[in-house]
């Protein structure tokens, strides 16, 4: 599903993020990609998702060279990809429900069938009883559930998660972790990064540990 | 319903949404823009008025050859032999004195009193179109034609049309300049609230982008916010220009008709309103086009 050979990349101010760079994620895979902070986890999953392009060798998801895509193309790649961010993404001035409608809205999903979809990816990650909430007054944990509904609200084939349990405590990172664990199980191949090796305890998926910008094993 | 439809509709509606949102501050846009539609909107209606009062005089150049009242119509004739032959005189017309009786009686209300004269007051005429209306040429056939026997008056004062029509022109040009620069200042006005708008809206554009929206999707709405101000500002002005007119036109015509005249301001045509409308609409989209691609950069995700 993802392939990355040789994938080196070099900032503007001549740092380099990534060096010499090959993997491939398989379908249906569930992958965890570990690292201390600054280790290049997050320029990954950023040339993963298209954020970020790479300076050398070659970024391809689902068969397609992100590198020769026209803009367009990585907004229609980036609209079949749930994307998790460390630090939400969040609107605050819109309710939970708008936020998770959003993506739906993006591809012009019909208006009549939004509210159907968006409940049942609230009910997925438990705020079906927040939908009128303002996001601003949910919890650290809460927020981070509310990233992931709009994530897979759009139903992708693939999640892209930086960090998901980066701010949390231990005992709510595991329960975020399960989330996308139940996910996996129904085919959707997920890809993760995180510095907390202890939350992937009894995580049962591949590991790959990236330091200073290579894959270290 | 079509995808690209959809996408419109799903544009339009999110521009009415931001506009409800902001009340105020849209409907300060919609007069500020008006205002400045209204200027050149106004001056072009006085100049539509007063273009279509003057059309009516004749400003072809004619010099007017009076005879005597006793000439004769032999001796006519032989005046007409003598105009045509001038060197200056391009065609001529031939107006005889029963026919500019009838003719007075036709455009004025003097029937009565006119019937009360026992002899024609009139005297032949003859309206001469000259080839040069250039002063040295035109006083050189007044010194020929008055040479003439039984020749009275020559009159030629057209230049005060030629002033007149001349002055229109130059109005019709500044009406124009303004109309531009005017226009120039809408592009603007809606280019900054686009450009506020886009700052306020800097998060979602952000987060909608990085989730899969295209350019397009962003840029939609901005460009639907721009039009329907401008379009929403070139009502008003409209609505303006006629509420003006109507307020004038009291006045204007109970002095008109002291003059006798048939002269009444008119509103805007329905076919002027749209015309106006769709124009500032235009204007409207283009300053968002403008501004949503000078101000793309400080909102897009890859800088």
């Amino acid at each position: 599903m993802i392939t990355f050979s040789g994938v080196t990349k070099r900032y503007a101010n001549g740092y380099e993020a990534l060096k010499n760079v090959s993997l491939t994620v398989e379908k249906g895979e569930m992958i965890a990609i570990t690292g201390h902070s600054g280790a290049g986890k997050s320029t990954l999953l950023k040339l993963a998702a298209g954020i970020e392009f790479a300076s050398g060798g070659s970024v391809l998801v689902n068969h397609q060279n992100l590198a020769q895509l026209k803009e367009a193309g990585v907004s229609v790649l980036r609209q079949n990809l749930g994307l998790v961010f460390q630090d939400h993404k969040l609107l605050f001035d819109r309710s939970v429900f708008d936020n998770v409608a959003l993506p739906l809205e993006i591809v012009g999903y019909p208006r009549g069938e939004t509210g159907k979809r968006v409940r049942a990816a609230l009910d997925k990650v438990g705020l079906l009883q927040r939908e009128r909430a303002n996001p601003i007054a949910l919890s650290g944990g809460e927020q981070q559930r509310l990233c992931i509904a709009r994530a897979i609200v759009n139903r992708p084939s693939m999640l892209i998660a930086d960090e998901p349990t980066g701010n949390l405590d231990q005992a709510y990172a595991a329960t975020i972790m399960e989330l996308f664990r139940s996910f996996n199980q129904v085919g959707v191949t997920v890809i993760l990064s995180t510095h907390d090796e202890i939350g992937l305890a009894h995580l049962q998926c591949r590991r790959i540990a990236i330091a200073q910008g290579s894959v270290a094993a | 319903m079509s995808a690209f439809v959809f996408s419109h509709l799903q544009a339009f509606s999110r521009a009415v949404g931001r506009m409800r949102a902001q009340p105020l501050a849209t409907s300060l846009s919609i007069v500020v823009i008006a205002i400045a539609i209204l200027l050149p909107l106004g001056l072009y209606m006085l100049f539509d008025n007063v273009t279509r009062a003057t059309s009516r005089l004749n400003t072809e150049p004619n010099v007017n050859v009076y005879l005597a009242l006793n000439a004769s119509d032999g001796e006519a004739k032989e005046i007409e032999k003598k105009l045509r032959a001038h060197d200056n005189a391009a065609s001529l017309r031939f107006i005889s004195r029963e026919a500019a009786l009838a003719e007075l009686k036709k455009r004025t209300n003097l029937g009565d009193l006119l019937a009360g004269i026992e002899a024609n007051p009139l005297p032949h005429a003859f309206a001469v179109k000259p080839k040069s209306t250039d002063p040295a040429a035109l006083e050189a056939m007044r010194r020929d034609v008055a040479a003439i026997a039984k020749v009275e008056t020559i009159n030629m004062d057209f230049e005060w049309a030629h002033k007149l029509t001349r002055f229109a022109r130059f109005a019709e040009r500044l009406v124009f300049l303004l109309g531009v620069m005017l226009g120039a200042a809408v592009v603007f006005v809606i280019g900054n609230t686009i450009r506020l708008q886009m700052l306020t809206q800097k998060d979602e554009i952000i987060v909608a982008r990085l989730i899969g929206a295209t350019r397009h999707f962003v840029r939609r709405p901005f460009l639907y916010f721009g039009a329907l101000q401008g379009g929403l500002a070139g009502a008003l002005a409209v609505l303006a220009t006629a509420a003006l007119g109507l307020w004038a036109s009291t006045e204007v015509n109970a002095l008109a008709a002291s003059y006798g005249a048939d002269f009444a301001l008119r509103a805007p045509t329905l076919g002027q309103a749209g015309w106006v409308i769709g124009l500032s609409a235009a204007l409207g989209w283009m300053g968002a086009f403008v501004s949503v691609s000078m101000y793309w950069r400080q909102v897009e995700v890859n800088p």
